[in-house]
C-alpha cells in the first residue's frame, strides 16, 4: 500500500509522534533539536498540528510504523516494541534512550511446578500476550513450543483468570507485575525509543537525515532522557 | 454468491488498463530502442530452481504443489527466471543478452497490509556484461525510461554492495556477525548496525566504517568520502568501478538524476555489485530498482555477470497521476447506428479511415445520449442515402462525405479537449 499525499516543493517536513507514555518526551526533545513544538504541547483533541517547519501527525504508538513505512509521514518516533511487532519496511535510524523498558516472561507466582507439569501432560505452554511476533520468535529460539493468545490489554490478568500459565509483557519498573504476583522468570529483550524514517524519505529528503544526526547527538549527550 | 477476488488481488478496467497499456508501450519502446527484446517466463517456476539463486524467498513467494507432488512457485520477481531462461535455453549462443519484459509477479503478504499480492513489473536484464559500462547503460536506461514515462521529478538513488561486503570481511568478526550485519543492513536498521559495529571482535577500522558508511549519500563526492570512511577496508576497486559508472552517466547527460547512496540494499540477497533505486518525490515507496547479480546464472550451472532493474507499473502510474503525466489515452470516436446490415459495412469503412467507432441498436436522441455517455465524439447514423451526423437532439444533421474523412481529435464528452 503505498499513501496518497500531495508532495508540493517546500512542504512542511512530516513526523508521526506517539499518543501516550512516549509523547511527552518525544515532544520535548524534538524541542531541544529546534523545532518548533509549541502548538503541539497542547494539541487539544487535534491530530495533525502543523507549525511552520514541521506537521505533526498524533498516533496511536502501534500505528506510527504504519504511517512512516507508507510514507504518509517522513519520520516519526516509535518504542521498539512496536517497531518489531509491526515489521514494516522503515529505517531505524536512532536509539533515542528514552522510554526504555524490557520485555519479559512473567508467571503466577509460586506455579513454576504446576506450568512445567502441565507443559509435560499437554505438551504446550500457553502464553498471552500484546505482542505475537516477539513472543513467537522468542519461544521459538529456545526450541519451546507455545500457544499464543493474544490480549489488547491487562495481559497480567490472563494467569490468574487462567487464559494463560505465562505472559509476555514490557515491564519498566516491574510494579504493575508485582501487583498482580506475577514474577518475572525471563528476559526477553530491550526496548526503547528510536527514530524511524520512511525509506525514501530518508534517501531523498535531507531534512530527515539532517534530524537524525541532531537527534543522535541529543541523544549521545544523555543517554537516560535523550536531552 | 456474491463472489469476490482473493486478498490482494483485483480487477483491471478499461479506463485504467488502457492507461497501463500506453505506459506499457512507452517503457517497452525506450527498452527496445536500446536493443533489448521481448521475452515471457511462465508463471510458475520449480521452487528449487527459485530457491538455489535467491535464498531470501522465505515467506515471499506463494507456493503450490502439483499433480506429481512436485513443488512449485508463482514467480515472485522475473530476473531469476530470466537468468534461469539464459542459462538454461541461450547457454550456446553468444552474449551479452539483452533481455526486457513485462510481467505479473506475486508476493505473498501478511493479511490487513493494504498490500497487493500481485502486480507487474516492467524491466530489462543485461546478461553476460560486466564493468562500469554495462552498469551504466542499465542506470541509463532506467532514467531515459522514468522520463518516457512521463515523470518529470524523479530521483536514482545508486550504490554498490561490494562496500558492505568489504568491511564485514575486513571486521574478521566471523560468519553468524557477518550474516547478522547483512540482516540489519536489509531492515534498514542504523541502530542495530551500530550496535554491532561495538561488538568486542570487530576491528576497528571496520567498525568505524560500518557506523558510517550507510548514510553517506550524495553526488560523486560521496565516492570520496566512503574511500575516506572505509580507507584500509579494501573497497577501493568498488570505489573506482562505481566512480567510473558515474563518470560514464556524466557522459550520457543523466548523472544530474543520479545520487549516490552506500544505504541502498534491494529486498533479494543476490545483488553482488552496483544496486539502484528509483524515488518519487511523495510517493513512500522505491518505483523500482535492480543492479548487478553475477552470482544467479552461477547457480544455474552457467556462470555470467547479469545485471538489470524493474520498475513497479502500478507504482509509476501512482506517481504519474501525482505529476499529473498520466497518459492521455484516446477514447471512441464514434457510436454508429442505424440498419445493422449497412452499418456493418460503413463502420469498417470507417475504421479504415482510422476511426474507433462501437456498433449501436438505438436511434435518435437515445444514440446521442449513448454517444455521449461512452464519451464518443460523433453520433453517426448509416442510411441508404448515406452516413449522416445526428446533432444533440437527436436529429439528422449534416452527412458526412465521401470518401470518410480521417477521426476527429475533439469530444463533446471531453469538453472540447485534445485527445
Amino acid at each position: 500500500m503505498i499513501a496518497y499525499r500531495e508532495s508540493e516543493e517546500g512542504r512542511p517536513l512530516r513526523i508521526a509522534v506517539p499518543k501516550g507514555s512516549l509523547f511527552a518526551d518525544s515532544v520535548r526533545l524534538l524541542q531541544a533539536a529546534g523545532l518548533d513544538t509549541g502548538a503541539l504541547e497542547n494539541p487539544g483533541r487535534q491530530l495533525i498540528v502543523r507549525t511552520d517547519d514541521a506537521e505533526y501527525i498524533i498516533g496511536k504508538p502501534t500505528d506510527i510504523p504504519v504511517y512512516v513505512a507508507y510514507g504518509a509521514a517522513d519520520c516519526g518516533i516509535g518504542g521498539k516494541d512496536v517497531l518489531i511487532e509491526a515489521g514494516l519496511d522503515v529505517v531505524e535510524l536512532v536509539d533515542l534512550g528514552f522510554g526504555a523498558c524490557r520485555f519479559v516472561v512473567a508467571e503466577k507466582g509460586g506455579t513454576q511446578a504446576e506450568v512445567s507439569e502441565r507443559a509435560r501432560h499437554l505438551g504446550v505452554v500457553r502464553v498471552a500476550t500484546k505482542y505475537p511476533v516477539i513472543t513467537q520468535a522468542h519461544f521459538d529460539a529456545r526450541g519451546i513450543q507455545v500457544e499464543i493468545v493474544k490480549l489488547n490489554g491487562n495481559i497480567e490478568l490472563a494467569p490468574l483468570i487462567g487464559i494463560a500459565d505465562v505472559v509476555v509483557d514490557i515491564t519498566a519498573t516491574g510494579t504493575t507485575l508485582r501487583e498482580n504476583d506475577l514474577r518475572i522468570i525471563e528476559d526477553v529483550l530491550p526496548s526503547s525509543a528510536r527514530f524511524v524514517g520512511n525509506p525514501v524519505a530518508v534517501r531523498t529528503d535531507p531534512r530527515v537525515s539532517r534530524l537524525a544526526d541532531t537527534l543522535a547527538e541529543l541523544s549521545a549527550r544523555d543517554p537516560e532522557a535523550g536531552l | 454468491m456474491r463472489p469476490v477476488t482473493p486478498r490482494g488481488f483485483r480487477d483491471v478496467l478499461p479506463e485504467e488498463a488502457a492507461e497501463r497499456e500506453a505506459l506499457q508501450r512507452r517503457l517497452g519502446d525506450v527498452f527496445s530502442a536500446w536493443g533489448y527484446g521481448l521475452v515471457e517466463t511462465p508463471v510458475v517456476e520449480r521452487l528449487d530452481a527459485l530457491e538455489a539463486a535467491a535464498g531470501s524467498l522465505e515467506g515471499t513467494a506463494f507456493r503450490l504443489v502439483d499433480l506429481d507432488g512436485q513443488l512449485l512457485a508463482l514467480r515472485p520477481d522475473v530476473t531469476v527466471p530470466i537468468a534461469r531462461l539464459v542459462a538454461s535455453r541461450m547457454g550456446d549462443e553468444v552474449g551479452p543478452h539483452r533481455l526486457r519484459y513485462c510481467a505479473n509477479v506475486f508476493r505473498e503478504h501478511e493479511s490487513l497490509r493494504g498490500q497487493s499480492r500481485q502486480f507487474t513489473q516492467v524491466g530489462v536484464e543485461l546478461v553476460g556484461a560486466r564493468g562500469p559500462a554495462a552498469d551504466a547503460e542499465v542506470v541509463a536506461m532506467l532514467v531515459e525510461a522514468l522520463r518516457a514515462a512521463g515523470l518529470s521529478r524523479f530521483s536514482i538513488g545508486m550504490g554498490t554492495v561490494e562496500v558492505f561486503q568489504a568491511i564485514v570481511d575486513a571486521a574478521g568478526a566471523g560468519e553468524t556477525w557477518g550474516a547478522a550485519v547483512f540482516a540489519a543492513a536489509h531492515d534498514r536498521n542504523l541502530v542495530e548496525l551500530d550496535r554491532l559495529a561495538a561488538e568486542p571482535d570487530v576491528a576497528p577500522r571496520a567498525a568505524a566504517a560500518l557506523r558510517a558508511v550507510p548514510r553517506i549519500r550524495g553526488g560523486v563526492e560521496a565516492i570520496e568520502a566512503c574511500r575516506s570512511a572505509a580507507s584500509g577496508c579494501g573497497c577501493d576497486g568498488a570505489l573506482d568501478d562505481l566512480q567510473t559508472t558515474y563518470e560514464l552517466l556524466e557522459s550520457a547527460g543523466v548523472a544530474d538524476k543520479v545520487a549516490v547512496d552506500f544505504s541502498v540494499m534491494r529486498s533479494f540477497d543476490y545483488y553482488t555489485g552496483l544496486v539502484v533505486e528509483a524515488y518519487a518525490p511523495g510517493l513512500g515507496v522505491p518505483l523500482g530498482g535492480g543492479g548487478r547479480y553475477d552470482g544467479v546464472l552461477a547457480a544455474f550451472d552457467a556462470p555470467s555477470p547479469a545485471a538489470g532493474f524493474a520498475l513497479g507499473l502500478e507504482r509509476v502510474a501512482i506517481a504519474l497521476v501525482e505529476q499529473d503525466g498520466g497518459p492521455r489515452t484516446r477514447g471512441l470516436d464514434a457510436v454508429l447506428g442505424g440498419e445493422p446490415g449497412l452499418a456493418l459495412e460503413v463502420a469498417a469503412r470507417l475504421r479504415g479511415a482510422g476511426w474507433r467507432v462501437t456498433l449501436s441498436q438505438r436511434e435518435g436522441s437515445a444514440l446521442v445520449r449513448e454517444a455521449e455517455h461512452r464519451g464518443a465524439v460523433e453520433a453517426l447514423v448509416a442510411t441508404g442515402k448515406g452516413l449522416y451526423r445526428l446533432d444533440r437532439s437527436g436529429e439528422v444533421a449534416l452527412p458526412i462525405e465521401d470518401p470518410i474523412p480521417y477521426a476527429p481529435t475533439t469530444s463533446w464528452a471531453q469538453g472540447g479537449e485534445a485527445l
